[in-house]
């Protein structure tokens, strides 16, 4: 008995295992030579599966430039770039697999980080452990970079220098706000930044009167907006993601809520939030680590602020917004710091990124001794007619702050 | 003021909510199976409505019309094709099938439709009626008014037509109904049928409301669970109630305690109900 | 002992030899195997013996990760954080098991569905212990290097498998399996014959909440970052049922297997198929509910031979 069961249970993994072997082996790619290959963990499924499609845009674009050129030069030889994705469901312990498998598996030469502060700290430390540079595209809590790790940088600063002159401009543009309240998405980006945003606004004597999280999958915001109008603040302050705030902002409108200023992180700055939410986006303000406007002569791939995003509504038909452009940003970065050393070597190119000090279509690119750069100065912008306009860094200004939020 | 303006959110997004829930109410009820495909096809109806406005430029009122014979025949042939042939077989098995094709439907919408947010915008906007101080917008009464219509069609079906009364005797008692003679395998395919139809014309009028994405999905069969178990299964009134009764809890939750608990409140409710009032609140006991 | 459950051992035997064949991504599969391989024989008490649709793995899962979790950031050592974890959700899920499992059928299914939910939004909340929506960061529990490390955390998870599988073949052949066993076949019956079936039912839950939980904790330790949405993934309570379903519900070494097979399936759909591998696990359940709706202990070596001779 138990014999003809060990055999039947044999018979059938066998069989599986031939099915594996057979799939696996389709699948395996043809490893050429003069590739370089880039691992990109990314929760292509999922619920950021959204964002996954802005950074897998970003790093494409960068790969069509590159091969385009030839490829990366290595000490005089060309080779292509080939970036190789997975999907690790929006999950962060799967983004720590995939990123093990890239590396012993896949034999990438360099990493790209996971999405967002979580899922690229948790991977962070496998990073650390096979000594692979990685470049985070949109982790920007510090609490990643202040594990001490020597292969990990990042392209945003923290959330407070986002946060700041924000408050620095309302406060001297309308002096009549002095009530604020906070909503913010329970999850790790949206309340950093509304926690950060309560600082900032207790710093410059602003009263917080109201600061509450929703819950991730909440379908309905009346009740809490109601409250919200009920205490009638000047200054409205939400967090969240693009679905979030489009459902907050309808709803506010439906309520007939008006203040002074209302700000929204991060949807303002992704262009379907201004396309899908319509008059109901003027005058929103907002802040993010990159803007179109922006004009900075970049000594990159991609040269010129504006040659960007020329390139990018060339392949994309719509405008780069920040994350897309410092995906984008990250594949250029390693292939400076590669083209600088001549080699493919991992410590070298680390070492290199490590004392990069060099201006790039993003802007100044600078990282600090724990891999998070020091260098930028995010814009804080406004939705005006339809656009967004920038109001800080004075240097690339383009209008004035707007009260008034119906 | 701020108590009346919570009370008349819940009232409006309750019958939303009963929307959401009837069909699948119904098909639980009839079938007794739990159809984890129900929030996708919610979805599904949405990005119908969505479509045909973008496209074809039809209004979403039409689009209901559409949407309700389409997702019938979708339903009907799922049914006969793939469900019944498992519908004898213990709860699991039924439960994990309906699995199976959420995970089908949700990943061909996120391959066809992406995952990133529509959002159905009426021009011009419809704006909002005021009364005093308390606000109730428009799109969401007219919506209102719809799931009420469409819940009340349902109604008069399962009372008057020869049908209905047979979808209400397999419900009630499935060997007495084969003893009278009812075709049980074409019930169940029309009751299952008749379930997709709603959910179909649920997504068109949450289509008006909702920001549209495969990814919501999840979060309208949550609030389905709640409903039901809050209201009592198969009934359409049961649904009316349980959605009211959901959306008043975390209407005056989240004024009160705060909008993180809300959706804690809404399923320890449901716990609760289920180990006290299983049958519900309109419910008869004996379904259970 | 019967002669499957010596096999289940050997099996498990089996797998606690491959450090000596693989990387370092071998072992990351494998631990994952092991984990896996505890939530089906977990489920199995429940779902199996005694016949209730249990959907509460992933609410233990994550309770025992964040509470391991809060303890190490405590600096308790891991094996007490651990042991500490299984017993509180050992003793949870007993109490709750006395209240929820007298509902059946879908009521139950929809009530420990709901347990995940509860669970979720509680550790979201309680920002103060658990971070809420921005994680739990845990300490690494020591930098000796890639391989050291992977080896550690696959013979702990190893460790618990053997001693989920020993206990589950223990309940199996004792009172407790029998009474269960009672229970799922008529639990009025049993009821009426004095059979304690609240208390059965709730030892049952109990032990198929503790190991899961202490799963979570070494899976907390191993991956140094969880966060709600992450260890409370319903995914986490749906997987040990189609793996019950794959192998065969009731059996242990069925289980077992069904684990194996399905996280087979699941790398190799999920690495050739980056953006349909969902829909594609999906149309691979709805295959084996209508053609293999026994599992694969189903399967008969003479079905093979049958279906040659017709050929």
């Amino acid at each position: 008995m138990v014999q003809s069961r060990l055999a039947r249970y044999a018979r059938i993994s066998g069989s599986l295992l031939i099915a594996v072997a057979g799939l696996a082996g389709s699948a395996s790619l043809a490893s050429a030579e003069d590739v370089i290959r880039f691992g990109a963990p990314l929760p292509i499924t999922g619920p950021l599966a959204p964002e996954a499609v802005k950074q897998q845009m970003g790093y494409n674009l960068w790969a069509e430039e590159a091969n385009k050129a030839g490829g990366i030069n290595v000490g005089g030889r060309k080779y292509k770039v080939e970036i190789v994705y997975a999907d690790y469901q929006s999950n962060t312990p799967r983004s720590v697999q995939t990123t093990e498998q890239m590396i012993t598996q896949d034999k990438i030469n360099f990493m790209f980080g996971p999405f967002g502060s979580g899922a690229a700290k948790a991977a962070s430390t496998i990073s650390e452990k096979y000594k692979m540079p990685t470049i985070a595209a949109s982790a920007s809590s510090s609490q990643v970079y202040d594990q001490g790790y020597k292969y990990l940088f990042g392209t945003f600063t923290p959330n407070d220098t986002l946060t700041t002159p924000l408050t620095q401009i309302i406060k001297a543009k309308a002096p009549e706000v002095k009530k604020v309240a906070i909503l913010a998405r329970n999850d790790l980006f949206p309340l950093a930044i509304a926690q950060e945003m309560e600082k900032s606004a207790k710093a410059n004597g602003i009263e917080v009167a109201y600061f509450e999280k929703y819950a991730i999958n909440t379908l309905d915001h009346s009740g809490t907006l109601s409250q919200i109008k009920s205490l009638a603040p000047q200054w409205i302050f939400v967090t969240g993601y693009t679905n979030d705030l489009l459902l907050i902002r309808k709803q506010m409108v439906d309520q007939q809520m008006k203040a002074a200023v209302v700000t929204m992180i991060a949807g303002p700055a992704y262009q379907e939030f201004i396309e899908a939410a319509g008059q109901s986006a003027e005058n929103i303000s907002s802040a993010s680590w990159w803007h179109p406007a922006e004009q900075y002569a970049g000594k990159d791939i991609f040269g010129q602020t504006s040659n960007f995003v020329k390139l990018f509504r060339a392949k994309y038909n719509s405008d780069p917004d920040y994350a897309q452009a410092s995906a984008a940003l990250c594949g250029a970065l390693f292939q400076m710091a590669i083209e600088k050393v001549g080699s493919l070597d991992r410590e070298k190119v680390r070492d290199e990124l490590a004392k990069m000090d060099v201006v790039t279509f993003f802007g100044p690119v600078r990282f600090g001794a724990n891999g998070q750069i020091n260098s930028l100065e995010p814009p804080v912008f406004q939705i005006q007619n339809q656009k967004a306009v920038v109001l800080f860094p004075d240097a690339i200004k383009q209008g004035e702050f707007k009260l008034g939020v119906n | 003021m701020l108590a009346v303006q919570v009370l008349i959110n819940a009232l409006v997004l309750g019958c939303l909510y009963a929307c959401i829930a009837i069909g699948f109410s119904l098909v639980w009820g009839v079938l007794n199976v739990i159809n984890l495909i129900h929030g996708s096809f919610i979805v599904l109806g949405a990005y119908l409505a969505w479509g045909a406005y973008q496209w074809l430029a039809i209004s979403p009122w039409y689009a209901l019309v559409i949407a309700a014979p389409l997702f019938f025949v979708f339903g009907y042939l799922l049914q006969r094709l793939l469900l019944n042939r498992v519908i004898t077989a213990p709860v699991l098995v039924t439960l994990t099938l309906t699995f199976g094709l959420d995970l089908i439907l949700n990943n061909a919408m996120i391959y066809y439709f992406k995952a990133d947010y529509r959002k159905l915008t009426l021009s011009p906007p419809t704006g909002s009626i005021s009364l005093f101080d308390v606000v109730v917008p428009v799109d969401r009464l007219i919506a209102t008014a719809s799931a009420l219509v469409l819940t009340g069609l349902l109604y008069l079906l399962l009372r008057r037509s020869k049908v209905g009364r047979a979808i209400v005797a397999v419900r009630l008692d499935r060997d007495a109904a084969v003893l009278m003679g009812v075709d049980v395998k074409s019930i169940y395919a029309i009751a299952f049928g008749l379930g997709a139809a709603l959910a179909g014309c649920a997504g068109v009028l949450m289509a008006l409301i909702f920001p549209i994405s495969p990814l919501t999905s999840s979060a309208y069969l949550g609030k389905a669970f709640v409903v039901c178990v809050l209201g009592g299964l198969g009934s359409v009134s049961g649904a009316l109630a349980g959605g009211l009764l959901l959306a008043l809890v975390e209407g005056v939750g989240s004024t009160l305690i705060g909008p993180a608990h809300a959706t804690t409140l809404s399923f320890v409710l449901l716990i609760i109900f289920l180990v006290v009032r299983p049958q519900g609140l309109l419910g008869r006991k004996g379904f259970e | 002992m019967t002669r499957v459950n010596l096999a289940l051992l050997i099996l498990i035997a089996c797998v606690a030899s491959l450090p000596l064949f693989g990387g370092a991504y071998a072992l990351r599969i494998g631990t994952i195997a092991c984990m896996y391989a505890i939530f089906a024989l977990s489920w199995n008490v429940v779902g199996g013996f005694a016949g209730y649709p249990s959907f509460a793995t992933a609410a233990f899962f994550g309770f025992g990760a964040y509470a391991t979790g809060i303890l190490l950031n405590k600096s308790v050592p891991l094996s007490v954080a651990v042991i500490g974890s299984l017993v509180m959700c050992f003793l949870l899920a007993a109490a709750l098991g006395a209240v929820l499992l007298r509902l059946r059928g879908h009521y139950f299914a929809i009530a420990s569905l709901s347990l995940v939910e509860v669970f979720r939004e509680l550790v979201n909340n309680a920002t103060d212990l658990t971070g809420g929506g921005m994680g739990l960061n845990i300490p690494l529990a020591s930098g000796s290097g890639i391989l050291a490390d992977a080896t550690f955390f696959f013979y702990a998870m190893w460790g618990l498998l053997l001693i989920t599988a020993v206990v589950v073949i223990i309940v199996s052949a004792s009172k407790l399996g029998f009474g269960l066993n009672c229970i799922r076949q008529n639990e009025t019956a049993s009821d009426m014959v004095g059979l304690n079936s609240t208390l059965y039912k709730s030892v049952a839950f109990g032990l198929s909440a503790c190991f899961v939980g202490a799963a979570g904790g070494i899976y907390a330790a191993w991956v140094h970052y969880i966060d709600p949405s992450d260890v409370f993934d319903i995914l986490y309570s749906v997987k040990p049922i189609v793996m019950a379903l794959m192998g065969g519900l009731g059996s242990p070494l069925g289980v077992v297997c069904g684990a194996f097979v399905y996280l087979g399936l699941e790398e190799v759909v999920w690495r050739n198929y980056i953006q349909i591998h969902s829909g594609v696990l999906g149309v691979l359940i709805i295959m084996l509910l209508l053609f293999l709706p026994h599992g694969l202990i189903s399967l008969r070596s003479g079905m093979f031979w049958r279906k040659a001779k017709h050929v």
